[in-house]
């Protein structure tokens, strides 16, 4: 059986590292003959491994874009590929790189020139999930019934990602990480702000010029790892806690097993601690990790990434393949950056006109910056099962209510998550012959993801990467 | 076994199962017995079922696909046989039969996602459960229903279609001489010539095979989708007809009739266990008299639970022009694809 092979680059810019892959994915026809055809990836190999290199900033606030974008390109002539070779990928900002000044700017330029389709990403969440895909955890909780959790233990953020049958269940992201306290010459250089706020409860908090060996320091890191503990109990109620990024945990299952990764878990598990020439608490953190006593409670599995857990899922976990039967106009692909919106249709009702109606208001509401309304998709999650009338009637309220506002660059966008597009896209072609369309499925969004369509590829799928686009403030 | 036979030994069990009833239960006009109307088991109408059948075996419902009725209330009526007037038993509601709710671990509900197959039934000692085993006589006879079950005339009218017949003349016959099932009846021939357009680009055809639900169920969808898809590639279709009672390869003669360049033929699928109304759409190009299975193509497994109708007939379109572009259909199109 034939196969096609694509190219696809991951790109981190963490707290305090910077990485790279570059992988090929081989694409197949998993259908049997007699079926309509189903595209997979079949296979991910990884091709280059960049060194881990510290984040370059040209100040505190400001990341070193220009840096960034040599190591990028040095790194594709050592892996003896162009950026137009790249079909596929992603490049993330994580932790608290994602709160610099330019990180929007930083990811969207970088993920515009240095790939054919590079796909710019942030967002606490997908970093942990991410996180879960690239240190193999996703595909161990297949493996059993056991609710997992996989901690990402980077420079500043702990990014934690629960799963049970190989779906994320939940996830939680606290301020935790190696390089909240940064030391230089046996000193303390700088604090980062959450930990600052945390100690403000303190009679006599620490401060820059302080001792590296100082109990107040030791004393954080427990705070730090308790704050861990409480959160993965379940036993953390307080929403305005300082090292609390975001919201509360928000999966239902108590937790069984617990997988770390990150640059601080490659201090747990292979003890490689001195190769790392950072100076800041990361050490220290690894070994309270491993000593303390409610994390000791749980299953301790093993990852098949530590450091490079996010650049691996970026690189090679981010893109889905559409469904193969699907109605798409080659002419407006990719697109970048689509916002979704989950048009819920019930089963019950039949007033699909009233439905999108409602749903494209919402939408604009909720997309359009002034009178400027914006492109976006409108994601069908839970289509009852429709008759071939149900679907004319649905297609032409869609039409009615986002024709207007089509024009060459701008297609009507329409993901559904079951196996409707072809007969959707080619009924609004039937309908309306030249207003352009993409109608891709067996997708999974959410409103609030963001989703990026690649080039039909010869199979006549699309890489599909949903994704989030949340650059968190300080 | 003769029927005679039957329903002599039918006759010695009821009248056994009278004297023992009479034996035991004394009030039996004030309890309803076995020899009530009420029927003991009851069998939902087996077309009306088979829609939601689908859908149930896919969400796990709780829903009891068999209604049983208790009949403990006799035995109450001994225990307590204080007051004559007025019986205990009266009081007692007959309550339909529930079967237990099935406890499944969350691993074989994750599992049971996966797979329409009977998994995580449990048994009872070396036998399935009761539940499990009328489950599974309840799909057997969906399945005999399928084969011997007939096209409705209303369907055909509503996708404007005529009918014509195989050489075929009952269901024995059909499951008996399939080489029959591949030949029109003379009228028929004459019929196709007089209706049909001659030398058609797609020839659509339709016909029950083994299951006539899966007509039912499917055709007009996938139909519908296929007439739409073809109009919007620009593809003009033949006149389409019914066929009944035909097998797969009977779309040879017609290519050999109609002189049609690709012939798309909907037919339902030998029914099975998991879905008694799935369907099949064949395809060649320029199918002939002597034509060799090679050259046939199909989509199968095309119902609710499998290929969505819809979307097979959407997609079909697209087969049917990829036909028509390399002029070639079965392992030759794979081969001229490259």
């Amino acid at each position: 059986m034939k196969t096609e092979k694509i190219y696809s680059a991951g790109i981190d810019i963490g707290t305090s590292t910077t990485k790279m892959v570059v992988s090929s994915f081989l694409l197949k026809n998993v259908a049997g003959v007699t079926h309509v055809p189903r595209i997979e990836i079949i296979e991910k190999t990884v091709l280059h491994q960049s060194p881990i290199i510290k984040t370059p900033f040209i100040n505190k606030d400001i990341i070193d874009m220009k840096k960034i974008e040599e190591f990028i390109f040095q790194q594709y002539q050592l892996a003896q590929m162009a950026p137009t070779d790249i079909s596929t990928g992603a490049i993330i900002i994580t932790g608290e790189s994602a709160t610099k000044e330019n990180a929007r700017e930083v990811v969207h330029t970088i993920a515009d020139g240095a790939g054919h389709f590079l796909v710019a990403t942030a967002g606490p969440d997908l970093e942990g999930i991410i996180a879960a895909k690239g240190a193999g955890t996703l595909q161990q909780s297949k493996n059993s019934s056991k609710v997992i959790a996989n901690i990402d233990v980077g420079g500043g953020t702990a990014n934690i990602a629960v799963m049970q049958f190989g779906e994320v269940i939940g996830t939680c992201t606290l301020h935790v990480g190696g390089r909240l306290i940064e030391f230089k010459n046996g000193r303390i250089q700088s604090i980062s702000p959450p930990l600052m706020q945390l100690m403000e409860k303190w009679s006599n908090p620490l401060s820059v010029g302080d001792a590296a060996e100082d109990v107040r320091v030791t004393q954080c890191i427990e705070e730090m790892v308790g704050t861990l503990a409480l959160i993965l109990l379940g036993q953390c109620t307080d929403e305005q806690h300082p090292l609390v990024l975001g919201h509360l945990p928000n999966w239902h299952k108590p937790v069984d097993a617990i997988v770390f990764s990150g640059g601080v878990a490659s201090c747990i598990y292979e003890n490689e601690c001195t190769q790392r020439q950072y100076d800041d608490i990361g050490e220290r953190l690894a070994k309270m990790l491993v000593q303390h006593e409610q994390l000791q409670a749980f299953l301790w599995l093993q990852p098949k990434e530590t450091a490079r857990a996010t650049v691996t899922g970026a690189g090679t976990q981010t893109t889905d393949i559409s469904g193969a039967t699907i109605q798409v106009d080659a002419d407006v692909l990719p697109l970048k950056n689509v916002p979704v919106f989950n048009c819920y249709i019930d089963a019950t009702t039949i007033d699909y006109n009233h439905m999108v109606k409602t749903a494209v208001e919402r939408a604009d509401d909720l997309f359009s910056i002034q009178d400027n309304r914006s492109p976006f998709a409108l994601y069908f999650s839970e289509l009852p099962y429709l008759s071939f009338q149900d679907v004319h009637v649905l297609c032409e309220a869609i039409l009615q209510h986002l024709a207007t506002r089509c024009s060459k660059d701008i297609p009507i966008i329409i993901v559904i998550q079951s196996d409707y597009a072809k007969i959707i896209g080619q009924t609004i072609q039937a309908i309306n012959p030249t207003v352009p369309i993409i109608c891709i499925d067996q997708i999974k969004v959410e409103t609030g993801d963001y989703i990026d369509i690649g080039e039909i590829l010869p199979s006549g799928v699309v890489p599909v990467v949903v994704k989030t686009l949340a650059f968190h403030s300080k | 076994m003769n029927d005679q036979l039957v329903s002599m030994i039918t006759q010695l069990v009821m009248e056994k199962m009278e004297k023992n009833t009479e034996g035991q239960a004394p009030e039996v006009d004030t309890t309803p017995t076995e020899q009530s109307t009420e029927p003991l088991i009851k069998f939902y109408d087996a077309n009306a079922n088979e829609s939601t059948e689908i859908v149930e075996s896919r969400t796990t419902s709780l829903e009891p696909l068999i209604k049983l009725y208790q009949h403990g209330a006799p035995q109450q009526a001994h225990i307590a046989p204080a007051t004559f007037e007025q019986p205990l038993n009266v009081a007692v509601p007959i309550k339909p039969f529930q079967f237990e709710a099935d406890t499944l671990t969350e691993s074989v509900q994750a599992a049971k996602k996966h797979t329409p197959a009977r998994i995580g039934v449990g048994r009872a000692g070396t036998r399935p459960k009761t539940k499990t085993w009328l489950k599974f006589r309840l799909d057997h006879a969906a399945a005999v229903d399928a084969v011997y079950g007939e096209v409705s005339e209303d369907l055909l009218q509503k996708l404007d279609v005529f009918q014509v017949t195989s050489k075929v003349t009952d269901k024995e016959e059909y499951i008996t001489r399939p080489d029959l099932g591949r030949r029109l009846s003379d009228e028929s021939k004459t019929l196709i010539q007089q209706k049909c357009k001659q030398q058609p680009k797609v020839q659509i055809i339709l016909s029950n095979g083994l299951s006539a639900s899966a007509i039912e169920e499917n055709v007009q969808d996938v139909y519908l989708a296929l007439q739409q898809s073809l109009s919007n590639l620009n593809i003009e279709i033949g006149t389409t007809f019914y066929i009944d009672k035909g097998r797969v390869a009977l779309m040879d003669e017609i290519g050999e009739l109609l002189q049609a360049e690709v012939i798309v033929y909907l037919i339902g699928e030998r029914p099975g266990l998991v879905s008694a109304e799935s369907m099949s759409a064949y395809l060649c190009y320029k199918p002939r008299i002597g034509t060799v299975e090679a050259e046939r193509m199909v989509i199968s497994n095309i119902h609710k639970g499998g290929i969505p109708p819809l979307e097979a007939g959407a997609y079909l379109g697209t087969v049917v022009q990829k036909i028509l572009h390399y002029q070639a259909s079965g392992v030759e199109l794979v081969a001229k694809e490259g």
